[in-house]
């Protein structure tokens, strides 16, 4: 079923007198219980996309809606509520704060949901659990690896149970098998909690996990293919609008 | 629920400690000048804040001891007659010329006719019974001991106060006021220096001991309108000291120039610590944009950042008040004129917590045009 839905996006940037298209009339369709990986070069837009799709950054023209929402009509401050109750993002850059525990880097958006603190708390540890850091809830950044800090973004990300997820260049900064270990957190919230899981990567690597591949250049989808697997019940449909 | 903010600050006390310091710093100039200022200005009151009486009358509209005139005989008898007054005594105040040794010239004094008595209240923090006693002797003057140099003479030293000749029989500690040498002599014996034969038994103040457990501003409130109306006004001894200060103060231009240069220093404390509060948060922007991005709105993280700024304020002000001290025991030690008050104090803690605090308003631009979509690379 469709989740994610966006039409006729065109986007361009402007420096200076020059302006530089990065999206031009794209159109995509999103399945929740799916992991898209959008795959492209640098420069073929595919991370302007992604904040587009998640309420991040503003099209120029074109709709984006989600849950039957049109995320582009709403204000800055619903826009942060919507993003706040269904909205999960792994980041290239982990960005946690230095001062904190994983439980708290996980517990910190949770508190603003307005939970009981005991809820946050057991939703931040079985976020952990998730992840397999439940053991390092009571480390800092800095006495974790790479990989470690990818998984707690994850667990940060997915811990209020999403119903997007996006995930921009999560494995780049890791190895093969830190990589493989993130992919497939992201895919088990897709399958797990059937939510919309979109990664954005020029990491072939993960192709093989991927429900449904996106090519993009230039600004445009050169392919959409669906992967055949057990969890993806049904074909998306998608249609490039140039 | 997470403490954001304070757990920053902790684990990142090497990027708060600049404004830190910049606050610190702030408070610590701002406090000492003020102490500074106090310091020197509370010698305009020590006719008032050295002696004992808790009510003052004299002439209408006095603002400083300097300024008295001569009031109405009867004052005094319009004092005890309000039942809290337990004792009146007079305070003579006038200008005097000193002539001592012949190389000094003349020397420009104030005179201050005091009851010897050894219950006497005039200056009763600063003489002893046997010092008063020496005055009752005709002639006799005491003086501080820091002004000896400045007439010229040495205990036991005679000059010629107004024409008359008197001998100093004692030096003091605590006498110094603004703007001359203070000598103070027995009431009789400033009675006879008075110029005009007429005023001679007129005095410039009457102070009243009240009983104890009395409330002054009320027996002030009692007396106010007999006051009017026999040609005279009376405070309290806060009040009088008090008034006695600011007028010194604002008269000479020098509280202008506090104003001032507290503005200067409470402008010079906000760009330094905004400039390095600013820089903490900039060092954390991708996390906050990261929080906005989950969807922690603008204003959660404003609150986070005026937190610190709270903070910051805080340790700043704990900070430069323990600085404070050191320098004011310090500065004690060395007859350095400092005087801590602690309406001043709050005051000063007060302007140091906006510094912070504007600051943190300031910081608050690091983040003002967050992008989170810039994460996204």
């Amino acid at each position: 079923m469709t989740a994610l839905l966006a039409e006729h996006i065109t986007k361009s940037y402007t420096s200076g007198h020059v302006e530089t298209p990065v999206l031009q009339g794209m159109s995509i369709a999103l399945n929740e219980r799916e992991l898209t990986l959008v795959l492209g070069p640098s420069g073929s837009g595919k991370s302007t996309l992604l904040a587009i799709l998640s309420g991040l950054l503003k099209p120029d023209r074109g709709h984006v809606a989600a849950l039957g929402e049109d995320l582009w009509k709403k204000s800055r401050a619903d826009l942060e509520k919507f993003r706040l109750e269904h909205t999960g993002f792994v980041f290239q850059g982990f960005n946690l704060f230095p001062a904190l525990t994983a439980l708290e880097q996980v517990m910190l958006p949770l508190a603003y949901l307005g939970l009981p603190r005991h809820t946050v708390r057991n939703m931040a540890l079985a976020s952990l659990e998730e992840v397999g850091l439940a053991s390092r809830a009571h480390l800092r950044p800095i006495e974790l690896s790479g990989g470690e800090k990818q998984r707690i973004a994850i667990a940060r990300a997915l811990a209020k149970k999403p119903q997007f997820l996006f995930a921009d260049e999560p494995t780049s900064a890791l190895d093969s098998v830190n990589g493989k270990n993130v992919i497939d957190a992201l895919h088990r919230v897709a399958r797990v909690y059937g939510a919309t899981v979109v990664c954005v990567s020029h990491d072939t690597r993960l192709a093989a996990d991927a429900d449904r591949i996106v090519h993009m250049a230039d600004g445009r989808i050169l392919s959409d293919v669906q992967q055949i697997s057990a969890s993806a019940p049904s074909r998306s449909k998608s249609a490039e609008m140039p | 629920m997470v403490a954001l903010a304070r757990k920053t600050l902790i684990y990142e006390w090497r990027k708060f400690l600049p404004a830190a310091l910049a606050v610190a710093f702030s408070g610590l100039l701002l406090l000492m000048m003020t102490a500074l200022m106090f310091g020197i200005f509370s010698s305009a009151g020590v006719y008032v804040s050295r002696s004992g009486g808790d009510i003052w009358a004299g002439y209408p509209g006095t603002q400083t001891v300097e300024l008295g005139r001569p009031i109405p005989r009867d004052t005094e008898v319009w004092l005890q007659m309000d039942p809290d007054v337990v004792q009146v005594e007079p305070f003579q105040w006038l200008d005097g010329d000193w002539r001592g040794p012949v190389e000094r010239g003349s020397v420009s004094v104030f005179i201050s006719g005091i009851e010897p008595a050894p219950n006497g209240l005039m200056f009763s923090h600063v003489l002893s019974a046997a010092e008063r006693a020496m005055l009752s002797e005709p002639g006799a003057v005491i003086v501080d001991g820091a002004d000896l140099s400045k007439l010229g003479l040495g205990i036991g030293g005679t000059a010629f106060l107004n024409g008359h000749r008197v001998r100093i029989v004692a030096a003091a500690n605590g006498l110094r006021t603004l703007g001359g040498v203070n000598i103070v002599t027995s009431i009789a014996t400033a009675r006879t220096l008075v110029g005009d034969p007429a005023e001679r038994d007129k005095v410039a103040y009457y102070v009243a001991r009240l009983a104890p457990g009395a409330n002054p501003d009320a027996v002030r409130g009692r007396l106010t309108p007999v006051a009017s109306a026999h040609r005279f006004a009376v405070w309290t001894h806060d009040e009088f000291a008090w008034n006695a200060a600011t007028y010194w103060m604002f008269e000479t231009g020098a509280g202008l120039g506090f104003i001032f240069l507290s503005f200067v220093v409470f402008l010079v404390g906000v760009v330094i610590t905004s400039q390095t509060l600013f820089a903490a948060v900039a060092s954390s922007v991708r996390e906050y944009a990261m929080l906005n991005a989950l969807g922690a709105g603008i204003g959660t993280l404003r609150r986070v950042i005026l937190e610190q700024a709270f903070w910051v304020g805080a340790i700043g002000i704990v900070f430069g008040g323990l600085v404070s001290l050191t320098l004011a025991l310090l500065a004690h030690g060395q007859d350095v004129p400092i005087a801590f008050n602690y309406i001043a104090a709050i005051a000063c803690g007060v302007l140091v917590m906006t510094i912070a605090l504007i600051s943190g308003l300031l910081a608050v631009g690091a983040i003002n045009h967050l992008e989170p979509a810039n994460l996204l690379r």
